[in-house]
């Protein structure tokens, strides 16, 4: 298939600090090839989202980031580390820079929402202190605008309010690094619009750099500084959200097609 | 699972599971003694599969010392021994019909509860939210499990002991008039630490098998909601037949050391 490349339109900024280099990731799962020649480079404080049809391997390609998959071939680095080389200690430390919102918002649902916020304080950053622990699930849940749900279980709470927990409880740990796993999938457009804008607003308090995995274009266009298409397991389009909109790419067109 | 991602098929996907096995267990042997163990998780958890199996237990238990004196007087009264009565019903229920029915009601209630719950927990992302955010779901989850049933089991075998030999009892004295002295005198004359120690040894092995083929099953369940179902129907399908196979190991170890 032809790759098309889409010159991003802020190549004229000074070059960044690259945070997350993927180069040549192939994943199979039995028989299927899944990725077949991943790259991609995220800068410090980018926003990359990673548009895609389902089951193209979107989610894997973040899986592999953090260690849960592991490659069958090629390079994933981050903050300048092999993770592939990485022993169970090593991921753990990364683990803790980089936050991951899952589809569902994966609030374990056994525990209330102060409970699933206190669980990355008290089990990953191993805060005694309970004046801390309060003040910071506090915080959190006034930065998703949530305060009131704090005793409430997670079956209690709408899909947009798990997502909004979901992100609060990865946020409290303030990682560097936030990859969303298609954070507005089965919500309606006003809370989706919600969530993108809130996914901005976490970047620019918690200066994270992230990727956003979304078939979601309203998602991409609020949230995206720089656009990847993917398809049969590797990126054929790359650019800004205005020009691949604009771009003849075949695929990026049939992306863009109903966007006015 | 190692034999899903690699699509094994016969000899070869059992091998990969008992290799995955070992290295679960593997898993759950370290994580006992690094990182600080959960001890709230623990004690809840004995909580939900000790102190709410009870009932359950009690009734069943009760049911079978009543139902053994109903069956076993015919046959004892045309020998002229119904004064063994007492002696008969604690021999084979300390020994042998305690534990195993016991074991076998936990392996129905609480094995597939662990299952269904921890293959919900997978299907629903929740593990892998607490994987990549740094914490420890084996110990969180699996290590706490695992060692509350292998401490409840032996204790509801003994109080289902004690309420069999109560529903026993009761039973005798339908068609006879037995105090309540003379019963329970009879029985603890008639049986020695050799009915009572493997017995009590075996439950300790029952527990652990419960705990980890719950654990095991839904830990490693697929992801998708039918899984659920099979991880919970295969646990307690597994359990079971761990169940007779410790069994009967028992009873082969016990015959050499105590009644030869």
């Amino acid at each position: 298939m032809e790759e098309v490349k889409e010159q991003n339109k802020t190549a004229s900024k000074p070059k960044s600090e690259v945070v997350i280099s993927i180069k040549g990731l192939k994943k199979s799962f039995g028989k299927k090839r899944v990725l077949t020649d991943i790259n991609l480079e995220v800068n410090r404080g980018e926003n990359v989202v990673v548009l895609g049809k389902s089951g193209q391997g979107k989610s894997v390609t973040i899986e592999c980031l953090v260690g849960m998959l592991v490659p069958d071939a090629g390079s994933v680095k981050v903050f300048g580390d092999e993770v592939t080389e990485m022993d169970e200690k090593q991921l753990k430390e990364l683990r803790m820079k980089i936050g991951f919102l899952f589809q569902s918002g994966a609030l374990f649902d056994s525990m209330t929402v102060r409970e699933n916020l206190e669980f990355p304080l008290t089990r990953v950053l191993k805060i005694k202190d309970e004046h801390e622990i309060d003040k910071r699930v506090k915080e959190a849940l006034e930065g998703v605008g949530l305060t009131d749900a704090i005793d409430k279980l997670p079956s209690d709470l709408s899909g947009g309010m798990r997502k909004r927990i979901g992100l609060a409880r990865t946020l409290i740990i303030k990682p560097e690094i936030m990859l969303y796993d298609e954070p507005t999938t089965g919500l309606d457009p006003i809370t989706s619009r919600e969530i993108s804008e809130l996914i901005l607003e976490m970047r620019k308090k918690y200066k994270t750099t992230s990727i956003i995995i979304t078939h979601d274009m309203e998602c991409a266009r609020i949230t995206s500084d720089r656009v990847v298409i993917m398809d049969e397991g590797k990126y054929v389009a790359e650019g800004t959200f205005n020009s691949l909109h604009k771009s003849n790419n075949e695929i990026a067109r049939s992306f863009f097609k109903d966007i006015s | 699972m190692a034999e899903q991602e690699l699509e094994l098929s016969g000899w070869r996907k059992l091998l990969a599971s008992i290799g995955d096995q070992c290295v679960f267990f593997t898993r759950f042997l370290r994580n006992i003694f690094t990182g600080g163990f959960e001890w709230s998780e623990f004690v809840r958890q004995c909580y939900e599969i000790g102190y709410r199996s009870m009932m359950l237990v009690g009734i069943t238990s009760f049911i079978m010392g009543a139902v053994l004196i109903l069956q076993l007087r015919p046959s004892m009264v045309q020998f002229g021994q119904e004064g063994m009565l007492p002696k008969t019903l604690a021999v084979s229920l300390i020994r042998e019909i305690g534990p195993v029915i016991t074991a076998l009601i936990c392996a129905g209630k609480i094995a597939s509860g662990i299952g269904a719950e921890l293959g919900s927990m997978k299907v629903t992302e929740q593990i892998d939210a607490m994987e990549v955010s740094g914490a420890n779901p084996v110990q969180y989850l699996v290590v706490t499990r695992i060692l509350a049933v292998t401490f409840m089991v032996p204790l509801l075998t003994i109080i289902g002991d004690i309420i069999g030999l109560i529903g026993g009892f009761i039973a005798l004295n339908f068609t006879d008039s037995v105090s309540y002295s003379l019963y329970f005198n009879k029985i603890v004359a008639s049986i020695d630490y050799s009915d009572f120690l493997p017995a009590f040894v075996k439950t300790i092995f029952f527990g652990f098998a419960i705990g980890f083929v719950g654990c095991y099953k839904g830990f490693n369940s697929n992801k998708g909601t039918e899984s659920v179902g099979v991880a919970a129907n295969s646990a307690v399908v597994t359990a079971s037949l761990w169940v007779f196979v410790i069994d009967a190991l028992a009873v082969q170890i016990t015959s050499i050391l105590f009644y030869r």
